[in-house]
């Protein structure tokens, strides 16, 4: 059974109205209170969680009977902002990710969050899926606040992810969706995967293998766990940041995901105008380049890349 | 008055961002403030009160009247400034959610980085900030309770109100509460409409300012006393929303004494100018703040009142 419903709506200025809608899907005996929630496009630039969210929405059509409990599926949190290639809550300039848990008293981002939460209050699990920025390329993975590992890291380490990366708690990402839910009660973690304003497909299918297996672990798809891989986890190792030493075009001189080698060249920084290269972006440390830059612009601290090396 | 670089940061393309402060008088004669103008690109009043307050110390420099050490720093995001955006044009990061910076990050927290660094060692710190939404209001200090806060000197200001109150998570990448911690007595002062110049609002910014450093001992000037501030919190703030979406008239100003029962504002359907909503006052008090573009979203906040009851 599935059924689209309208979560949160509030009338625009002219004719039109901001909605939020879901597709739930049930067991055919009906509705359980037992439920878990897809999100995607909280940033209205990042798409690969739309094409995960479809094919999710597919998969469960194909196979109602395995349905055991309640799945809600939220594929655009940010609608305007999908629609029209803008991150934050257009008209206030606000990242939405920034204004958790919101009010019903405060500006329009604020009820926006308020009714997100609402929504989704009471899940068992959330999974809000990110795809970095239009500036970076991500592999699959999910980020952990430390104060969270004990419980999220078991679930993750489900999703078929490549990266587990557990980071120290930062009282700014007290204001994300994630930090709201998990203080909520709903277990909810938050993948970062491709890139802005585009689709991996690969990726999306990963991810899609990742969310049945989960959902098998956890009760709510009567289906056999799938053979999943196992992530890479932070804190065997370090994360090392290639940020650019100064202005120009960077060229990446070899693709995404790759393992490198201390010292070997990640990309080049060159002048359009001179016909120069201004510089080249060298590894610090070995390992895996999880994070490479997609947009060739930068400025001095832009950043083009980030290695994780396992400690010897 | 020395013209001074704060930084110089390049650009692949455009010419290169310069930040610029003004420095008036020595430290060595008495207290020292720093006041930190547009960090964002629609801040235009902010941008304006800080050039105004350059050219009055300059001449009082002249007429040896600053017996202190000031420095203004107008413009911070020159680059949205010059793009009418808010934010840093490539990936409209704010400025003023970078601190207290880090030199070795992101090119916005390597700005934030340098400008906070500029900054250290100043008695007191004023940041002229804008509005995080679509409102307009009577100016005011705003003071969050960082634990390093300095509720006097927000009263040396004689503005009307300071709104003092418990900070958000995101405040702790702003510059007043990362300014209080490293030990200036920081505090901002809201005012004016984004975007926009209010010559009302902008002279009463710029009293209390030259009143403060005068009050202070940092300018040797007389001013007039402002007001004995009323010290407010969230609890005193009542707010009224639209309940309906569309064109939005309002029928007061900020500052406006109001009683239980004045009309504040309409709002009319957008398409077939229907009446939809009078926005009436539940109690009295005074508008301290009010919605300002012409459209209005639905359950926006169109005025803030502050009463005592
Ligand atoms: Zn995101």
């Amino acid at each position: 059974m599935s059924v689209i419903e309208e979560v949160f709506s509030i009338d625009l200025p002219v004719g039109e109205q901001f909605r939020i809608q879901r597709c739930r899907y049930t067991p055919a005996s009906g509705e359980t209170t037992k439920r878990i929630s897809i999100v995607s496009g909280i940033h209205g630039d990042e798409l690969e969680g739309q094409y995960v969210c479809f094919l999710l929405g597919e998969w469960l059509r194909a196979n109602p009977e395995k349905i055991k409990a309640t799945i809600d599926i939220y594929p655009a949190i940010n609608s305007l902002g999908i629609d029209s290639i803008t991150r934050s809550v257009p008209f206030y300039e606000v990242d939405l990710n920034r204004i958790f848990p919101g009010s019903k008293n405060d500006f329009l981002p604020a009820q926006i969050a308020d009714g997100v939460v609402s929504a989704m209050k009471g899940s068992e699990i959330a999974i809000d899926i990110h795809s970095s920025n239009i500036f970076l390329r991500e592999i699959p993975q999910v980020r952990i606040a430390k104060s969270q590992a004990q419980t999220l890291v078991p679930l993750a380490n489900k999703l078929n992810i490549d990266f587990v990366w557990v980071h120290d708690a930062v009282t700014v990402l007290e204001s994300t969706f994630a930090h709201a839910m998990n203080t909520l009660g709903t277990k909810t973690l938050v993948v970062e995967m491709g890139v802005g304003m585009r689709l991996s497909k690969a990726y999306g299918h990963q991810l899609l293998d990742g969310l049945l297996n989960l959902m098998a672990c956890e009760g709510f798809l009567d289906i056999k766990p799938l053979d999943v891989r196992m992530p890479i986890q932070s804190h065997v190792g370090e994360v090392a940041y290639l940020n650019a030493s100064g202005p120009g075009l960077f060229v990446p001189s070899i693709e995404h995901c790759q393992m490198i080698e201390k010292g070997s060249v990640v990309g080049q920084i060159v002048d359009p105008l001179s016909g120069q290269v201004l510089d080249e972006v060298i590894a610090p440390i070995g390992g895996i380049l999880f994070t490479l830059r997609a947009y060739p612009i930068v400025y001095e601290g832009s950043l083009v890349g980030r290695i994780f090396g396992e400690n010897e | 008055m020395k013209r001074i670089e704060i930084l110089n940061f390049k650009s692949p393309n455009r010419a290169p961002l310069i930040v610029e402060g003004f420095l008036f008088g020595e430290e060595s004669k008495g207290p020292s403030v720093a006041i930190v103008g547009a960090m964002s690109g629609d801040h235009i009043n902010q941008l304006y009160v800080a050039s105004r307050l350059v050219d009055y110390l300059t001449h009082k420099e002249e007429e040896g009247k600053i017996s202190g050490k000031i420095l203004v720093i107008p413009a911070v995001n020159t680059y949205a400034l010059n793009m009418g955006q808010p934010f840093w044009p490539l990936d409209k990061t704010d400025i003023n959610m970078m601190f207290p910076g880090y030199a070795q990050g992101e090119t916005t927290q390597r700005i934030a980085a340098k400008l906070f660094e500029s900054l250290q060692g100043y008695d007191f710190g004023i940041i002229l900030e804008g509005r995080r939404d679509q409102g307009m209001c009577l100016p005011y200090v705003k003071l969050i309770k960082s634990g390093y806060e300095d509720l006097e000197a927000a009263k040396d200001m004689g503005m009307r109100f300071i709104h003092y109150r418990e900070y958000s998570p995101i405040e702790t990448v702003m510059l007043q509460y990362n300014w209080q911690l490293w030990g200036s007595k920081a505090l901002s002062l809201v005012f004016g409409k984004n975007g926009s110049i209010d010559h009302r609002s902008s002279g009463e910014v710029h009293s209390a300012l030259v009143r403060f450093m005068a009050k202070h001992t940092i300018l040797d000037v007389s001013s007039f006393e402002g007001f004995s501030s009323n010290v407010i919190g969230p609890e005193h703030i009542t707010l009224l929303k639209a309940s309906h979406a569309g064109i939005f008239d309002s029928l007061v100003a900020c500052g406006d004494t109001i009683e239980k029962g004045d009309t504040l504002g309409r709002i009319t359907d957008a398409l077939s100018g229907k009446k939809l909503e009078k926005i009436i006052a539940p109690l009295g008090g005074i508008v301290t703040c009010q919605y300002s573009h012409p459209l209005i979203f639905q359950n926006s906040i169109a005025f803030r009142i502050a009463s005592l009851n």
